[in-house]
């Protein structure tokens, strides 16, 4: 009774249109005659989708490991520390900032001709290492990836930091304390009881590390557009583009295969909250 | 006879208290040091905003492609001026236009999602139905899909209810986002079931135990989802992007990006008047924000 209106909307914007989708997947847009998998071979066949299949895995290869890495290495620093909640607060301030405005002092900043650039060739002559730095046109060569790993970086850290604390919290201090006493070595105390205590942790955190890059999409387009250079042209840039070109039957198959995909991703990472649900 | 042995204990116990303070201070420098870089880029913004055109066209001709050499940045401008603030809250009623677009869009959107989504989360926390955990499933992977995903699945609905190009059909389907409904449910399955038997043993009906026990009890949940909402809703892009066409629609953080560099002043000013409120409402909201994010992966 509580559930019936939202369970209508929910219907009606999102289950019922996506096996629409799924239905139109088999047919051909236009005369919506029957072809069987021929959308799904096309795209299959289309060479923007191995591009953007191949450059998704290798963003998300680079970018996965890095974010959970970098988050669990800080939340480890930060556990203990008197400064924490301020510290956690600032790098959770990425989250306020509504991309237009990152994007804007992103630009000046990567420029073929702008600060960054500067800075490293001013630091470059007087450290007088390399002698003529090159500048790097960012955006328009293979560190384009970089840029894309570093502003994910940038915008995710505090998000899975808090994760990786709320982990943290969940194991019991006594363990360790006793651990210390018995004249453990940080080592031995992260090797032996924190790493086994986080392993459901990783899971979780892993696959929404997963489901952050694909949402990362946002800043991507806004800073390099509908046709970026090859190397960050990922399947959600093939969506929009089709979208935009109104050919929807391939859309539909590339919708299909992409949530299958995820769905399978969602269910693993469903199956691991259960679970951790019932332990409680 | 080792000159270990000749050491006082107290000699022995300071020196490990200074260790353990020198190892408080080396982690407390790395994380001051990668906050600040977080941080870093947001202090270009109020200066920007602040400086004058000419200042601005010559420390950024190298990016405007006038100049070679590299671009610099002033963080204090030399020529401090309210110009641009000027021009675009006194001069330009379109400003104001699409910053009212933003907020009613966002406004409304937070307003369907606790009529909606609210009693949703309850129904899940609060009740055992048939088909249940099936639903709810549901639910957890309709939230984690990125938007692209459901492109064309929404255009399709949108064009059948003739609501495209319309702000409703950016609107609508964010009403019925499954996310917010996730998180007041976590929040509300922090109140004990014995509460809710006691209450049911009292004879209260269920409506009186939803708003006398669960609103006040799952708070922390409420808030949580719609600090999280509001921070997605006020920076919307590609929705919008995919289903208003006309720019009088748009909310302004899809019209930010239209500004060229050539006119940074008056982008940098625009930066600062959307950075406003959500900054105010990150600081407002910000336990609230943190229970939130750790409601999605850890807390049970």
């Amino acid at each position: 009774m509580f559930l019936l209106p939202g369970l209508a909307g929910v219907m009606l914007f999102y289950l019922l249109p996506f096996l629409e989708v799924v239905r139109r997947s088999f047919l051909q847009s236009g005369n919506s005659a029957f072809v069987g998998i021929d959308n799904y071979r096309a795209v299959w066949e289309n060479g923007a989708f191995v591009l953007a299949v191949r450059n998704t895995f290798l963003y998300m290869a680079v970018g996965v490991p890095l974010l959970m890495g970098s988050s669990l290495l800080l939340s480890l620093l930060l556990r203990n520390l008197r400064l924490r909640r301020r510290l956690v607060s600032a790098m959770l301030l990425p989250m306020a900032v509504p991309a237009a405005v990152m994007v804007l002092t992103l630009q000046i900043l990567i420029d073929r001709q702008g600060v960054i650039n500067g800075v490293l060739t001013k630091a470059a002559e007087q450290i007088m290492v390399i002698p003529a730095f090159e500048a790097i046109d960012y955006l328009n060569t293979e560190w384009a990836l970089v840029v894309v790993v570093c502003s994910f970086l940038w915008k995710n850290t505090g998000y899975m930091v808090i994760l990786w604390l709320a982990g943290l919290a969940a194991l019991p201090k006594e363990v360790e304390e006793a651990a210390q006493v018995d004249g453990a070595n940080r080592w031995q105390n992260w090797h032996y009881i924190i790493r086994p205590g986080l392993s459901g942790s990783f899971f979780t955190i892993g696959m929404l590390s997963v489901l952050q890059i694909f949402k990362s999409y946002r800043e991507v387009w806004m800073v390099a557009g509908s046709y970026p250079q090859e190397h960050i042209y990922f399947l959600q840039h093939l969506l929009q583009n089709w979208y935009l070109k109104l050919e929807f039957d391939r859309m539909a198959a590339l919708t299909v295969i992409m949530s299958l995909v995820l769905l399978v991703v969602c269910l693993c990472l469903q199956k691991r909250l259960e679970q951790r649900e019932e332990n409680f | 006879m080792g000159s270990r042995a000749t050491v006082p204990a107290w000699a022995v116990q300071a020196y490990g208290k200074w260790q353990k303070r020198r190892t408080a201070w080396l982690a407390t420098g790395i994380c001051v040091a990668v906050a600040s870089l977080i941080c870093a880029p947001l202090l270009m913004i109020p200066g920007g905003s602040m400086m004058d055109g000419a200042e601005m066209r010559q420390i950024l001709s190298p990016i405007l492609g006038e100049g070679k050499g590299f671009a610099v940045w002033h963080l204090i401008p030399v020529y401090p001026t309210i110009g641009h603030f000027y021009r675009l809250l006194i001069e330009s009623p379109a400003f104001y236009h699409l910053f009212w677009n933003t907020v009613g869009m966002t406004a409304a959107i937070l307003l369907g999602q606790l009529a909606v989504g609210l009693p949703s989360a309850w129904a899940f926390a609060a009740f055992r139905f048939r088909g249940r955990d099936f639903l709810f499933g549901l639910y957890v992977v309709l939230m984690l899909l990125p938007f692209q995903v459901m492109l064309l699945p929404q255009y399709i609905v949108l064009q059948k209810l003739h609501l495209y190009n319309h702000q409703t059909a950016v609107i609508l389907p964010a009403v019925f986002s499954t996310f917010p409904v996730f998180i007041m449910y976590r929040g509300f399955t922090q109140i004990e079931t014995e509460v809710l038997e006691a209450a049911r043993l009292d004879g209260a009906g269920e409506l009186q135990i939803f708003f006398h026990i669960g609103l006040p009890l799952g708070k922390m949940g409420i808030q949580a989802a719609m600090v999280l909402s509001f921070l997605e809703y006020w920076n919307l892009v590609e929705q919008p992007m995919a289903f208003l066409e006309e720019q009088a629609a748009w909310p302004l953080s899809l019209y930010l990006p239209q500004i060229t560099i050539s006119q940074a002043g008056v982008a940098f000013a625009v930066a600062v008047m959307v950075l406003i409120p959500a900054l105010f409402v990150f600081a407002l909201g910000q336990d609230a924000l943190e229970e939130g994010i750790a409601y999605i992966g850890v807390k049970a």
